[in-house]
């Protein structure tokens, strides 16, 4: 027998003050020392006019990935009402956490400062976030704890600063980083999202019943697509991963920083469509009943594509019903999708009834989660 | 570009589905995982041209034979088909062209035995084509003109960074990738003369899954 379960609280945490385009590599600062040849190109790709960081103008750090995921667990309780006293489970999902060791959940509980209690780390990409709530879902219906939190949260800027490029074989004899990461380095910002889940609706005002939450990792057919931790050629094969040539041999290959396969990318960008239009075919989506959609993607250029797919195979969901923050929070990677979703929970856009269908694609190797929420 | 009919949409949608589960399985295929692994050599390059040149020249044979066996009700699509047979049917040469400007020897494409892929393939494209009205074959467009469009051009770019290979030595993969857009507003046209059938609609998405299962058998038996 299992239970309902419904989303009660959701916050956002946003570190320091919208930084805008000119102002970005003041942040991150400049590798070489010159500005980046690619990045104005990566920003007319991914339409990103505002950002974020947990970096300040002289690179000094603000937080924490586990503070700001703090922070944002603190204003999802507080939305749903409740303590911190009151929290019996904490899922956490990252890209990439504070420590290599221990896990991201251990960490947030800590800068939470909670009570014993039970918690899961996740860490994969943008679908951290989903495969953490669902954890929080499962627990709640299964009767194994009555609220449950979610969080995800990333500090990528930290990953994108000069030293981890400097002396490194991805920065060219000119002095330019390799696009497949100064692509990421104008795309990917800091903050973080959490969501609260109870086995009732809080008693006054929305919350969001969850309907259906589900994963599809297409793993086996692709590899890795945004990956850190190996150098191009290695990144598919077991014995390619950093840790075994060590840190100085794998920061001079240029094996550390995050990197994105662009030529993969449109294969995996086809493979999400198929996934998303077999559910479609299926009815377990069906898009003319979505009255919300979140989507989080990190391209303009990919959203065009899906576009075009999409209106020939009556999977399009029309344009007036998307909601995105892109442009003035920037790709915040697993947190994108809490962040969305605390906007559009405030937007005085959501009535009872409504049906709000989250799509969290991951380009890291090919996976792509649903979630589908009512308006309760 | 106006909207297709839901019947075409529908149908277009379960094709969308079985051609990116076929693009999975190609990727999982030994040749093009070292294509896209950066393992690919020049012998890989002309074993994948001999590979396909049978394909590529049955396949303007088996649209042809699938025109002819289309009736006079629907004599716009068999029109449709024969054009497509038109401009198919001497690709085959361009593909020997690249395999000999890729340091290939022509008696060697041409006396080249099909593999096992090949021949369950060529055996189904014939046997169906030979039906009368053998509409469900639009479903096997679909895959062999997705192919096209989609990744022919990909595999091309590949081809040319891992092997240093001149353009005129990859022309038939390079040349296969643009006018995507036309390539899929025709196809709809095409559906729209056969649709709405609910049993036309079921052979489509079904001989397009036979046809991309035996197609990536043919690529998973090429191997220099």
């Amino acid at each position: 027998m299992t239970r309902e379960a419904y989303i009660t609280g959701v916050a956002e945490f946003l570190p320091g003050p919208p930084i805008d385009n000119d102002g970005m590599e003041d942040h991150l600062g400049r590798v070489g020392g010159r500005d980046s040849v690619f990045g104005r190109r990566a920003l007319r790709w991914n339409g990103i006019e505002t950002r974020h960081y947990a970096l300040d103008h002289r690179g000094r750090s603000s937080h924490s990935n586990a503070s700001m995921c703090a922070a944002a667990v603190r204003g999802a309780l507080d939305d749903a009402g409740l303590g911190l006293e009151e929290l019996q489970f904490l899922a956490a999902g990252t890209t990439q956490g504070d420590l290599l060791v221990p896990g991201h959940a251990s960490q947030v509980q800590g800068a939470l400062g909670a009570g014993p209690m039970e918690i899961a780390s996740f860490q994969s990409v943008c679908a951290s976030a989903l495969m953490a709530a669902k954890s929080a879902w499962l627990m709640i219906k299964a009767g194994e704890h009555d609220r449950a939190v979610a969080c995800a949260g990333e500090f990528s800027s930290r990953w994108f600063r000069p030293s981890f490029y400097d002396g490194g074989d991805l920065v060219d004899a000119k002095g330019r980083l390799h696009p497949e990461a100064d692509f990421l380095r104008f795309t990917l910002s800091d903050g973080a999202g959490a969501i609260v889940i109870e086995p009732q609706p809080k008693p006054d005002g929305l919350s969001l019943r969850i309907r259906s939450m589900e994963l599809t990792s297409l793993a086996g057919a692709f590899g890795p697509c945004m990956w850190a931790g190996a150098v191009e050629g290695d990144r598919d094969l077991a014995e390619g991963g950093w840790s075994l040539a060590g840190p100085m041999a794998s920061h001079a290959a240029g094996a550390i920083p995050l990197q994105q396969d662009f030529t993969l990318l449109k294969k995996i960008i086809r493979a999400w469509i198929g996934v998303y239009l077999q559910r479609v075919d299926e009815g377990s989506i069906v898009p003319d009943a979505v009255d919300h959609l979140l989507c989080h993607y990190s391209a303009r250029s990919i959203r065009q594509e899906i576009v075009d797919l999409l209106r020939n195979t009556r999977g399009m969901i029309p344009e007036e019903r998307w909601f995105s923050v892109l442009s003035e929070v920037g790709n915040v990677g697993s947190a994108s999708i809490w962040i969305m979703l605390s906007r559009l929970m405030r937007s005085g856009k959501l009535l009872k009834g409504q049906t709000v269908l989250c799509i969290v694609p991951e380009s890291g190797r090919a996976m792509v989660g649903f979630i589908l929420l009512e308006v309760v | 570009m106006s909207a297709p009919s839901e019947p075409v949409a529908d149908v277009l949608r379960r094709l969308t589905v079985v051609f990116t589960q076929f693009e999975q399985d190609l990727e999982a295929t030994p040749i093009i995982r070292r294509l896209t692994a950066g393992r690919f050599t020049l012998p890989d390059y002309q074993a994948f041209l001999v590979g396909l040149r049978q394909q590529v020249r049955d396949g303007a044979q088996w649209m042809a034979r699938a025109a002819s066996s289309i009736d006079e009700a629907h004599f716009d699509l068999r029109s449709t088909v024969l054009r497509h047979a038109v401009t198919e049917h001497r690709d085959y040469r361009l593909l020997e062209e690249d395999f000999v400007a890729a340091g290939g020897d022509i008696a060697v494409i041409r006396g080249a035995e099909p593999n096992i892929g090949t021949e369950a393939l060529t055996a189904w494209m014939f046997h169906e084509a030979g039906k009368p009205n053998p509409f469900g074959l639009l479903g096997a467009m679909w895959i062999i003109e997705g192919l096209g469009s989609i990744k022919a051009a990909e595999w091309g770019a590949l081809v040319r960074k891992r092997l240093d290979l001149p353009p005129e030595a990859v022309r038939f993969l390079l040349y296969h990738g643009d006018n995507d857009a036309e390539h899929i507003e025709e196809f709809r046209q095409m559906l729209e003369m056969v649709l709405p059938d609910e049993a036309i609609a079921a052979r489509i998405v079904k001989t397009a899954s036979v046809t991309a299962r035996l197609y990536t058998l043919q690529i998973a038996e090429m191997l220099a």
